[in-house]
C-alpha cells in the first residue's frame, strides 16, 4: 500500500501536521478499496475517455 | 402552485407573470435573512422580463408551459451581466460576459429567473455550509441541512420561492438536497443536457438538471434544456423526446429492480421503511418487482471518487497558489487529488469501462432500480458524522453513498419525495434507469405521485 504521507510530504505542499492527517487520512482509507481493483484489471482493457461514446 | 398549475392560470389570464413573478420575489426575499439560499436577486431583469411575456401572450405568443414561470439559477450557471460566484471567493466579482446554454434554453422557453442560488463552495461538498456566503438552511427545520451542493436549489423549491431551481450533480447535487428538502430532483443521463457555461468540477461526471416541486414539473424543464450543443463536445445527438408522461400513466409490467446488496445496507429505519412503502404502492400498481444482485458498488465508489478527486484538482489548478481563498473542507480535497499520480486517475477510467460493462447487464432483467436517494435524513449543519446501522460513518461519505456511482454510469436518476421522518425531515426515493430513460423513469415517478407516493408541502418558514 502507498505511503500518501510520505507522498504529501515528498510533494512540496507544505502541510502542517493536521493538515496532512485531514489529506492523506481519506487517501490512505480510498486505497484500500482502490488498489486491489487496480491489481486485477486486464491488460487489455482500455480507459473510457468519455462517456457519451461508451453509452450510445 | 405547481408549473402546470401556474402555466394554466396563466393561460386562463386568472394571472400575470408579473403577479406570479412579484410573489416569487416577496416569498424568496422574506424567507432568505432565514435560509440563505439566495446570493443574488435578479429583481429589476425579472420584472421586465414577466411584463415582456405578458405582453406576448397577449399578443398570442405562447412559449410554452415555462412561458412567464419564476425560477432560480445554481450560481454555477454563468449569466450574462450577472454576477456567478460559484460559491467561491474566487468568483466573488466575477460577471460572466455570456450565458450558459441552459440559460439560454429556459429563457427562450420563457422561464423567469429571478435570481441565484447559493451553494456548497466550487459545488465540491453535500453540506452548502458555504464558508464565504453563509450556509444554507433546509426549510423543513432550520437547524438542518438542506443538503448539497445544490443547497439553495433545494431550500428554494421547498419553500415555494420558485416553481423550479436548476441544480448540478457531479456526485449526488442535485439529488441529495432533493431528498433531503424534499423535492423531486432529476438528474440526467450524461450527454443529455449541455455543460456549456456551468463552471466545472469533474468534467466526466458533472450533469445539470431540475429541481421542482412535481415529477411532472421536472419533466416540463427537460424538455426545454436538453438537446445537443454544439458547444458541448460531450452532448448526445439522441433524439429529444417529450419527457412529460400522460395523465393517469401506468407503470403496468415494469419490471422494477430491488437490489438485494449494497443499496439497502446501513440506513436509517425510517428511511428503509418509507422507500420500501414505495416499492410496495409500485406492486401494487402492477410494476413486477424483481430482486437482483447489483455489480460492486463501493468499488465503483471508489473508482468515482479518484476520477472527481483528480478531475476536480485540474480544474482548479490555476487557483492553488491562492490557498487562502478556499473553505477547509474544499482545500482538503483538492489537496488529495493533486497528490493522486496520472496512473491512478487512467486506472480508474479504466475500472469504470469495466464496471459500466458489469452494470448494462442489469437493463437486460429489469427497467429501472429503486433504492434510496441518501440512507439519512438531513443530518444538524455542522454535523461532521452520522450513526447509520451502529456505524458512525462521515456525513460526506455517508451521504453520497447510494447516489456517486450513478455519475460515473452516467445514467438518468430521479429523487422523488416519499415520506416524513418522525422528526418532520424529508426521505427520497431514487429511481435509476439505463441511459436516456429519462421517459420512463419519469413515467414511474409520475405514476407513483399521482398514487399517494410524496409528502405534505413544507410549513412556511419562519
Amino acid at each position: 500500500m502507498k505511503d500518501w504521507k510520505a507522498v504529501a510530504q515528498a510533494s512540496g505542499l507544505g502541510l502542517s501536521g493536521e493538515e496532512l492527517e485531514r489529506v492523506t487520512g481519506p487517501l490512505a482509507a480510498l486505497e484500500k478499496t482502490f488498489r486491489p481493483l487496480v491489481e486485477d484489471l486486464p491488460p487489455g482493457l482500455e480507459p473510457a475517455t468519455g462517456v457519451l461514446e461508451d453509452i450510445e | 402552485m405547481t408549473i402546470r398549475e401556474a402555466a394554466a392560470a396563466l393561460g386562463s389570464r386568472e394571472v400575470s407573470s408579473v403577479e406570479l413573478t412579484e410573489a416569487a420575489l416577496a416569498r424568496a426575499e422574506r424567507a432568505n435573512p432565514t435560509l440563505n439560499a439566495f446570493l443574488t436577486f435578479t429583481a429589476e431583469h425579472a420584472m421586465e422580463q414577466a411584463e415582456q411575456a405578458d405582453k406576448e401572450r397577449a399578443a398570442g405568443k405562447d412559449r410554452g408551459p415555462l412561458h412567464g414561470i419564476p425560477i432560480a439559477l445554481k450560481d454555477l450557471f454563468l449569466t450574462k451581466g450577472v454576477r456567478t460566484t460559484a460559491g467561491s471567493k474566487l468568483y466573488e466579482h466575477y460577471i460572466p460576459d455570456h450565458d450558459a446554454t441552459v440559460v439560454e434554453k429556459l429563457r427562450a422557453a420563457g422561464a423567469i429567473s429571478i435570481g441565484k442560488l447559493n451553494l456548497h463552495e466550487l459545488a465540491y461538498g453535500i453540506t452548502s455550509a458555504n464558508p464565504h456566503f453563509g450556509p444554507v438552511c433546509n426549510p423543513w427545520n432550520v437547524a438542518h441541512s438542506p443538503g448539497g451542493s445544490s443547497g439553495g436549489s433545494g431550500a428554494a423549491v421547498a419553500a415555494g420561492s420558485v416553481y423550479a431551481a436548476m441544480g448540478t450533480d457531479t456526485g449526488g447535487s442535485i439529488r441529495i438536497p432533493a431528498s433531503f428538502c424534499g423535492t423531486v430532483g432529476l438528474k440526467p443521463t450524461y450527454g443529455r443536457v449541455s455543460r456549456y457555461g456551468v463552471l466545472p468540477l469533474g468534467y466526466s461526471l458533472d450533469h445539470m438538471g431540475p429541481l421542482t416541486r412535481t415529477v411532472r414539473d421536472a419533466a416540463l424543464v427537460l424538455n426545454a434544456i436538453a438537446g445537443k450543443d454544439v458547444r458541448d463536445d460531450t452532448s448526445s445527438h439522441r433524439r429529444v423526446v417529450d419527457f412529460v408522461p400522460e395523465e393517469d400513466s401506468h407503470i403496468r409490467g415494469v419490471r422494477v429492480g430491488l437490489p438485494e446488496n449494497y443499496f439497502f445496507d446501513r440506513l436509517d429505519t425510517e428511511v428503509e421503511v418509507a422507500v420500501r412503502g414505495a416499492i410496495a404502492r409500485a406492486e401494487s400498481l402492477r410494476a413486477v418487482i424483481k430482486p437482483v444482485r447489483v455489480p460492486d458498488v463501493d468499488a465503483l465508489n471508489a473508482v468515482a471518487r479518484v476520477i472527481l478527486l483528480a478531475e476536480a484538482s485540474a480544474v482548479m489548478e490555476p487557483h492553488m497558489g491562492s490557498r487562502g481563498s478556499f473553505g477547509k473542507d474544499v482545500l482538503t480535497l483538492l489537496d488529495q487529488g493533486r497528490l493522486l499520480p496520472a496512473t491512478d486517475y487512467i486506472q480508474a477510467q479504466r475500472l469504470r469501462r469495466k464496471m459500466r460493462a458489469e452494470f448494462e447487464k442489469l437493463w437486460e432483467e429489469v427497467d429501472c432500480l429503486m433504492f434510496p436517494t441518501t440512507p439519512n435524513t438531513a443530518p444538524a449543519i455542522g454535523a461532521t458524522t452520522v450513526q447509520l446501522g451502529g456505524v458512525e460513518e462521515d456525513v460526506r461519505l455517508a451521504t453520497t453513498r447510494l447516489v456517486r456511482s450513478i455519475n460515473a454510469l452516467g445514467y438518468p436518476a430521479l429523487s422523488l419525495p416519499c415520506g416524513l421522518s418522525t422528526s418532520g425531515l424529508p426521505i427520497g426515493l431514487q429511481i435509476v434507469g439505463g441511459p436516456f430513460e429519462e421517459a420512463l423513469i419519469l413515467k414511474i415517478g409520475a405514476a407513483l405521485e399521482d398514487n399517494g407516493v410524496g409528502i405534505p408541502k413544507c410549513p412556511p418558514v419562519a
